[in-house]
């Protein structure tokens, strides 16, 4: 090729992915910007279905419009920005991951996208943050990749005197691709599975003459409680799908409508797979009776996850939020280093690079007994069974609680906003916010606390002064001692 | 159960990103932050990555053809708001991104311009360099003298917060829409003028042209065209054909499909004329055809001009302005909706997404929404509910009627539908009601009433109940024998008691007229103070009840009638019908009787006489004391400052008489309350209405009155009992010589009373006429002016007259008196040790309490099995120790915090129970229970 002529337009590379369900998915595209052609698509992910809905020209060209304007990016070292676009002439909506990174030995700019149909704006919405977590640390992963890729082709060069400009890059498709699948199954399983808006509380155990006819009462009251404290995520596992979709149901009453959209029941036949990010999920144990549960992707969820097992009735649950996203930091920082010290493909091989490296250490014990117990969720149960079923008075008195738990978590939010003076002075004491706010127990303060930093991300980091993430049992020791 | 091959090989539990090798570390850019606020003395609340500008704001900008992309506006248009941020960049990032495939021009196949009606496109973007992100609303107008016709512009919302535009894009999403359909529909009906114009200059010149070349024409004889015939021919050709294409143009703006009116309301009207307009194939272009058009209808003095052969765009030219493509009107209200953008968005994100989960759930609070939730929020989701046109862009959201505004239903509330917690003893009660108009001529015949001796004779005996510090209650119940009244006036009106009240605790229930007392106990001693108590209060305890003597006696009030509509005097009786399965149960029955509708009132109006005889009820529930239900029909409130009226209502002596008796004999075991339930109200109201407009539910209002609040619990040792009072439906008088402070005090203590209407709160700020029983029927919380002339003797007597029925907080010498608290929960909602600092957060701590407490009522109220009898054989009294025992093991409920829910829930069933909510009348109660003095 002359190196005089202007390159090709290089033929767009498309994957087209089987997919059990019904996909809201489109497609997917990578583009990047050429500094002489402008915009220009990398490859296309398809769902491989009959219709087709969107042409690989559409694709292309909406593909190359999501860097429109990217030439003015400013943006800080490392950002991956999100744009999100709703194209009512075109019926579409785009969501573009930008970011820069080195290729061909040139610093440009990427955008990673993701093509739905306009009609699914408010199915895709309460799974925006889902999809936007998981395709940015993928990116993460990427530009390491891509770094890694032009130094060894460097060398190649420099070794062998070959130039092979052209197959450059071109690896980072398959870790993409490791992801964007993943992503598109889980849409087409949310299109199917999620839970509705709406919850009837005839289908939950809130519809029980009393507690304790569908499930024991303790463990009714573990598992709501835990759900709570780790902010409304969690995970029901069991054998039986109608058992375990009642649970769900159940745990799902006390979320958002937009959360429920974000939650999936489990499939009848068989399992789903665990998802990172949802905020309730159902699933399905193996014939063995056992279901493996991912521990990275665990980790990588937003919240801390309860585990609820209805077969056996218990009830474990993960550090709280705070704890969990410094975790989650560490060991993303852990997982990022070791990629970025492998030395082979096997090793930068994205499910196996974990066990490679000996500093991935982290404490297996994630998940623990529920410790802390508390009175609203304990109140609350006592009280909901003394209403008649079947009327709306159980869902008026349930309005009512969680009416309680959002005003006592703003109310504690702006507790410590003063307090702290939107933090610009240390937090003085817990201990107090505890009696003022009527917060006594500890469970109590838990619930709150994790549905305030689900509010107000970040706010016990004031609470901790910056210093203290591994137990919040130490810090509030030594908060109180203030 | 977490069986994943990948943990398995974990094994090590150190720390787990030791850099143990001699590599390279991984660079920051490729990595993530380990903190999520890593730079210095960043914080939730911090502005991310420290934005230039101060708080979020909206730019409008247009990517004009000759400067290119360029802001216009912003909103709010002060240079604080932006500070240093880059408009011009800024503006120049979120036009490049525009995707709006707006093609104007001429189509392969067609042979004229065509305007391509491009939908709005939507985007969210950030510059994270800037911390700057953005929601971004494209749309395109139409300028005849723009390039293509068309101008591109957008309107974006610029925020630091990128979360809070992704969490609120479709709110941002429908709002914006709004403001674009308002824009755009401005515009289609100034581009339609315009081409109109354009059409009537173009016929002018046709004409001009048309006639110079028949003159033309008409000189040349040599049978060949001249050049300069042959350049005019071709203009008129340019001219025909420019005719046709505007008229295709003017054909097109008229079909603008009829897309998306539904969302916004300030088009519609001009939508439907359009949509139906679209049918029209009419391509003429003569402009009278569509001169009845109302949107495109040319100005009438519109002087047609000649056009020049050559084009007019050219680039030296000015461009429209905004406000000219969209016709003034539409571009005022498009930044009304802007500015209502703003306001609606402005704030942390924290609060805008706890407002909106606190409206989805108060919707379906509907039943206990009343008691304490905003009233003008309630009456809100009222209008939403009913299915109201929506709020246009910038007006102000409907005001609310404040409780003297409302009409107040002649709708008598059937006591016995009514279920209380306590027994009651009906007594026969007189009274006088009427408007303002009839009240002031009556003043001059108040003889032929035999008021003003029914009025002294009132103040008489009150003044010697008060004087021995006695109360109503002993007289009106100790005697149970039917008493007559003694006074002449109320001769034709009598007191039915059943014999068997005396010292057996046990209530009567005579109903006569519309009111009743609720008696269960008279006052204890000074001795009765627990020791423990007076611990607390070492210096504030001054027991001023003492027991009355005993005497017999009735209630009875008095009081001469005249509803507006009857036009005279009017009595009438109400027959409280014990039921014996209707021990506060009548909502939780059956399922089948939860939606059921009131029942009908068992009282009429007596067409003949006015009075309804009722006999005397038999008394029931012995163990729980006396208990004198009266209701009022048609209260006449009192005055104001201004007119002096004579009270509607008058006790009889006989009862003040006979609740000494009671009191006296029954110190240890009785509980001694009154409840008033009154079932009907004024018409008509001369009362200066309550101070609670619109804007008092405002942020501003919230913070004020919790700061006050919190300084009230801060400084007064007896808050608790006070709150106690007002949580219990108790009125509490604040009593002060400066209407400030008092007003002050009024308004912080009134987040503390709960509602019984769905417009505002029974609260009076500021009162300088004496009292009257009525007032105590309206108000729960009254602010009293004390003056220290003798003129005012007469408040202060009122005050006293009342004293048992009702807390004062005198603030001129801090002291309140009041009945005793010992509960738990009034110590949690104001604890004077708090360390909450602001009177807004003090606000949302009262509120989240209170919200738990509405729950306990709710559940009190409507639980089934609570207030039916488990068997045939089960009586009223372990119906209700049963209920008490509920309260008290599963409500957690200690002492006094008891009457709270009792009284909420009887708030709750007699809302629900009324087939309008919101518009009977509230429920007065009395409660005879020892008061205390407290001192600071």
């Amino acid at each position: 090729m002359s190196t005089l002529c202007p390159p090709p337009s290089p033929a767009v590379a498309k994957t087209e992915i089987a997919l059990s369900g019904e996909s809201p998915l489109l497609a997917a595209t990578f583009a990047y910007w050429d500094n002489i052609l402008g915009p220009r698509v990398r490859h296309i992910w398809a769902p491989k279905t009959e219709q087709v809905l969107l042409s690989d020209g559409e694709i292309t060209f909406l593909a190359n419009h999501t860097l429109n304007g990217e030439i003015l990016r400013n943006a800080e070292s490392g950002a991956i920005d999100v744009k999100f676009f709703v194209l009512s002439e075109k019926g579409v909506i785009i969501v573009s991951l930008i970011f820069d990174g080195n290729w061909n030995g040139d610093r440009s700019t990427y955008g990673l996208s993701i093509i739905l149909p306009q009609t699914e704006l408010s199915f895709y919405l309460p799974l925006h943050r889902v999809c936007v977590d998981r395709l940015t640390h993928i990116i993460r992963k990427g530009r390491i990749w891509m770094h890694k890729e032009r130094q060894e082709n460097v060398q190649k060069i420099v070794l062998e005197g070959t130039e092979r400009m052209e197959d450059q890059g071109q690896s980072i498709i398959p870790m993409l691709t490791g992801e964007v699948i993943p992503v598109m199954e889980l849409l087409s399983s949310m299109k199917s599975h999620s839970v509705s808006e709406e919850i009837d509380i005839a289908d939950t155990v809130l519809n029980d003459d009393d507690i304790g006819d569908s499930c024991h009462e303790g463990f009714l009251l573990n598992a709501i409680s835990s759900h709570l404290q780790t902010c409304g995520c969690s995970v029901v596992i069991g054998s039986s799908a109608e058992k375990v979709n009642k649970i769900v149901r159940t745990l799902c009453l006390f979320l958002t409508p937009a959360e429920r959209k974000c939650s999936r029941l489990c499939e009848a036949e068989s399992s789903f797979k665990y998802e990172s990010g949802l905020f309730v999920q159902g699933l399905l144990k193996d014939s063995t009776g056992s279901f493996v549960l991912p521990f990275r992707q665990v980790m990588y969820a937003p919240y801390p996850t309860t585990h609820i097992d209805v077969d056996v009735n218990t009830v474990k649950q993960m550090p709280p939020c705070h704890e969990h996203i410094y975790n989650q930091r560490r060991y993303m920082r852990s997982e990022l280093t070791a990629f970025w010290r492998a030395t082979s493909e096997e090793d930068m091989a994205q499910d196996t690079i974990i066990y490679t490296d000996e500093s991935f250490t982290p404490d297996l014990n994630i998940f623990q007994d529920v410790l802390h117990r508390d009175t609203l969720v304990k109140a609350f149960l006592d009280q909901v069974f003394h209403l008649k079923p079947g009327l709306s008075l159980r869902s008026t008195f349930l309005a009512q609680f969680l009416l309680v738990l959002h005003r006592k978590a703003l109310t504690l939010i702006k507790y410590i906003e003063d307090d702290t003076q939107k933090g610009k002075k240390p937090f003085k004491s817990l201990r107090n916010l505890k009696i003022d706010l009527d917060l006594t127990a500890e469970g109590d303060l838990n619930i709150i606390m994790a549905l305030a930093e689900k509010i107000k991300p970040g706010l016990h980091f004031v609470l901790s002064l910056g210093d203290l993430f591994y137990t919040s049992v130490q810090e509030r020791d030594v908060l109180d001692d203030f | 159960m977490i069986s994943a091959p990948d943990v398995v090989a974990f094994t090590k539990e150190d720390e787990y990103e030791e850099e143990t090798y001699n590599e390279p570390a991984l660079p920051e850019e490729y990595s993530v932050p380990l903190f999520p606020f890593t730079s210095q003395g960043a914080n939730p609340w911090s502005k991310l990555s420290g934005a230039k500008f101060s708080r979020d704001f909206i730019l409008i900008s247009e990517f004009s053809e000759q400067v290119g992309p360029q802001p216009l506006l912003t909103i709010p248009n002060d240079t604080k708001v932006f500070g240093t941020f880059d408009l011009n960049y800024f503006s120049l990032r979120i036009m490049s991104v525009d995707y709006q495939a707006s093609f104007v021009g001429h189509p392969p196949g067609s042979a004229y311009p065509k305007l391509n009606f491009v939908e709005d496109s939507k985007v969210v973007l950030g510059d994270s360099k800037e911390g700057a992100f953005a929601y971004v609303h494209h749309l395109t107008l139409y300028d005849l003298e723009a390039r293509g016709f068309v101008r591109p512009f957008c309107m974006a919302y610029i925020s630091a917060d990128q979360h809070k535009i992704m969490q609120q894009f479709q709110e941002l999403s429908a709002e914006f829409s709004k403001a674009s359909e308002c824009l755009k529909t401005g515009n289609r009906k100034a581009f339609a003028g315009e081409l109109e114009k354009k059409l009537k200059d173009l016929d002018y010149t046709r004409t001009v042209l048309h006639t110079e070349t028949e003159i033309q024409k008409k000189a040349n004889d040599k049978g060949f065209y001249s050049s300069q015939a042959i350049e005019k021919a071709n203009e008129l050709a340019s001219v025909e054909k420019s005719i046709i294409e505007h008229q295709d143009l003017l054909k097109q703006i008229r079909s603008y499909p009829y897309r998306k009116s539904k969302g916004s309301d300030l088009s519609a009207g001009e939508a439907e004329h359009t949509q139906d307009q679209a049918g029209q194939t009419s391509t003429t272009s003569n402009p009278d055809e569509s001169a009845d058009t109302e949107v495109y209808t040319c100005r009438p003095t519109y002087t047609p001009k000649l056009i020049k052969a050559k084009s007019t765009k050219c680039f030296d030219k000015k461009l429209k302005t905004l406000e000219e493509l969209c016709d003034t009107e539409y571009f005022t209200q498009t930044l009304a909706q802007l500015s209502h953008i703003e306001h609606m968005f402005r704030g942390d994100l924290c609060y805008l997404l706890t407002s909106q989960i606190d409206r989805a759930l108060l919707k379906q609070q509907h039943i206990t929404n009343f008691l304490f939730e905003d009233f003008v929020e309630v009456v809100d989701r009222m209008v939403e509910k009913q299915g109201s046109a929506l709020l246009e862009p910038g007006q102000d959201r409907p005001p609310s009627r404040s409780l003297e505004e409302c009409l107040i239903p002649k709708v008598l509330i059937s006591v016995g539908s009514y279920k209380s917690s306590v027994e009651s003893v009906v007594i026969k009660m007189e009274q006088e009601l009427g408007n303002e108009e009839y009240k002031e001529a009556e003043v001059t015949e108040v003889s032929s009433f035999d008021l003003q001796e029914n009025l002294d004779y009132l103040d008489m005996d009150m003044k010697g109940s008060i004087s021995s510090g006695e109360s109503i209650e002993v007289l009106g119940t100790e005697k149970s024998t039917s008493v007559l009244s003694k006074s002449d006036s109320q001769a034709s009106l009598t007191v039915p008691l059943s014999p068997q009240v005396v010292r057996s605790k046990a209530v009567s229930q005579r109903t006569i007229s519309e009111d009743s007392i609720e008696v269960l106990s008279t006052c204890p001693s000074e001795a009765l103070i627990p020791d423990d108590f007076k611990a607390s209060y070492p210096s504030a305890i001054n027991e001023e009840e003492t027991c009355a003597d005993d005497s017999e006696g009735a209630i009875h009030f008095q009081a001469s009638i005249s509803p507006p509509d009857l036009g005279e005097a009017e009595e009438g009786n109400l027959e409280n019908t014990p039921s014996h399965t209707d021990s506060s149960c009548c909502i939780g029955k059956e399922s089948d009787n939860l939606l059921m509708p009131l029942p009908t009132p068992p009282h009429k109006l007596s067409d003949n006489d006015g009075v309804v005889s009722i006999p005397p009820q038999s008394y029931r529930q012995k163990d729980q004391g006396f208990h004198v239900d009266f209701a009022v029909e048609n209260v006449s409130p009192s005055q104001d400052n201004s007119s002096e009226s004579f009270p509607a209502y008058e006790l009889d002596p006989s009862c003040l008489l006979a609740s000494r008796d009671v009191s006296k004999t029954s110190l240890d075991n009785y509980s001694d309350s009154t409840s008033y339930v009154s079932s009907v109200a004024s018409t008509s109201s001369e009362r200066t209405p309550s101070v609670h407009p619109p804007g008092s539910s405002s942020e501003r209002h919230k913070k004020r009155a919790g700061q006050n609040a919190l300084k009230f619990i801060r400084q007064y040792p007896f808050a608790h009992p006070a709150i106690y009072s007002l949580l219990s439906g108790r009125t509490l008088v604040v009593l002060g010589e400066d209407e400030a402070i008092v007003r002050k005090l009024v308004t912080a203590l009134s987040i503390f009373v709960p509602n019984y209407g769905c417009y505002a709160k029974p609260v009076k700020h500021w009162v300088s006429s004496p009292l009257h029983i009525t007032d105590f029927q309206k108000w729960k919380l009254i602010g009293l002016q004390r003056v220290a002339s003798p003129a005012s003797a007469g408040t202060l007597q009122a005050l006293s007259r009342y004293s048992r029925y009702t807390s004062i907080l005198d603030l001129d010498n801090k002291t309140l008196r009041c009945p005793m608290y010992r509960g738990t929960l009034v110590p949690r909602l104001a604890d004077h040790r708090t360390q909450i600092k602001r009177g807004s957060t003090y606000y949302m701590h009262v509120q989240s309490m209170l919200t738990q407490l509405c729950s306990k009522a709710f559940l009190y109220t409507f639980c089934h099995h609570l207030h039916l009898p488990a068997h045939n054989r089960e009586t009223q009294e372990l119906v209700a120790s049963r209920q008490v025992s509920f309260l008290k093991l599963n409500l957690g409920l200690v002492n006094e915090d008891v009457k709270v829910v009792q009284y909420l829930a009887e708030l709750l069933k007699l809302r629900y129970m009324q087939e309008s909510p919101g518009t009977s009348h509230p429920v007065l109660r009395f409660d005879y229970v020892p008061s205390f003095l407290y001192k600071i």
